[in-house]
């Protein structure tokens, strides 16, 4: 896959990431307390919870390592030359010298043509003779 | 009856100018020009001319400089680093101040937008880059073709004189 879909598919990561990581946090998240009037809530300390705890770390690490990685395509971008004229300007000379080329190997192939032409008339000259023919008078 | 005939109109009746094309092809009108511009098909219109819609044309704001040349790996660094910190905006502001999302949701919206802005403006750079490769290959390409040619011409050219040497070496 070319770079710049790459660096798209990257972007598209990154956004699902995050989407997931928020998703996940929000809905895996234990109670909180709001106000000191009202009782703590039930917690319930099975393994659920020691997981959870894991979530953050695991997701950002992944999120932090993403972004290096769309880092690194962009850091691969060949981006030589700056600005449309210049490609514009070389599309023009590349232009010019294929057709140079082309009218060179046009005239080689036409040379090739005339001189197979002349190889095969000497050709049936040859034969002709070797068969001894002759012109019905 | 005039139901039917909209929604499943039948083909044009151009096909019957051509019924004499095998004997005369002159007789038979010519496929129409090349449409430019913008054109109408069933009902919708389209535009031959595909060009990017700039993030204004499409209510976005956008974040990085505009100009002729953009620096695009520098934008698309700062972008990724802005996302970042948006991202990292957006969990704070969930666990202090969670009825205040909807901004940091949007910014972080708008950020991606721009990135993906910034990515397809550099397609058209892309197209350029491929043709000028593609023309370097055929380039390289008739070049080799020209060396082949000559080099075949010689070689036929050698066999010939050596023919011809044995032919006169035999005859008297």
């Amino acid at each position: 896959m070319d770079v710049i879909s790459q660096l798209q598919e990257q972007v598209n990561t990154i956004a699902a990431l995050a989407f997931n990581s928020f998703g996940t946090l929000q809905r895996d998240a234990p109670a909180v307390q709001l106000s000191p009037n009202y009782p703590e809530p039930v917690a319930k300390p099975t393994e659920d919870a020691i997981n959870v705890m894991e979530h953050p770390k695991t997701m950002s690490a992944a999120l932090v390592k993403a972004a290096k990685q769309f880092d690194l395509l962009v850091s691969a971008l060949p981006l030589s030359e700056g600005g449309e004229e210049a490609q514009l300007k070389q599309i023009a000379e590349l232009q010019a010298r294929n057709e140079a080329v082309g009218q060179e190997l046009q005239k080689q192939l036409e040379d090739a043509e005339e001189e197979l032409r002349r190889v095969r008339e000497l050709f049936n000259q040859a034969a002709d003779n070797c068969l001894n023919l002759e012109k019905p008078d | 009856m005039a139901a039917t005939s909209s929604s499943y109109p039948p083909p044009p009746p151009y096909y019957k100018l051509y019924k004499d094309y095998l004997e005369d092809p002159e007789s038979a009108p010519k496929p129409p020009p090349p449409i430019e511009g913008s054109y109408q098909l069933y009902g919708a219109t389209y535009t031959t001319d595909d060009v990017l819609p700039s993030l204004e044309d499409q209510g976005v704001r956008q974040l990085y400089p505009k100009g002729p040349n953009i620096d695009f790996k520098k934008e698309l660094r700062s972008l990724n680093r802005e996302l970042q910190l948006h991202i990292l905006e957006l969990a704070d502001v969930l666990v202090e101040r969670p009825s205040q999302y909807a901004r940091r949701v949007e910014d972080v919206s708008l950020i991606f937008k721009n990135l993906h802005h910034l990515l397809n403006s550099l397609r058209p750079h892309q197209a350029r880059a491929t043709l000028i490769h593609i023309l370097e290959l055929q380039i390289q390409r008739r070049k080799q073709a020209v060396e082949d040619i000559k080099r075949r011409r010689e070689v036929a050219q050698r066999l010939l004189k050596e023919s011809l040497q044995i032919s006169d070496g035999r005859l008297p």
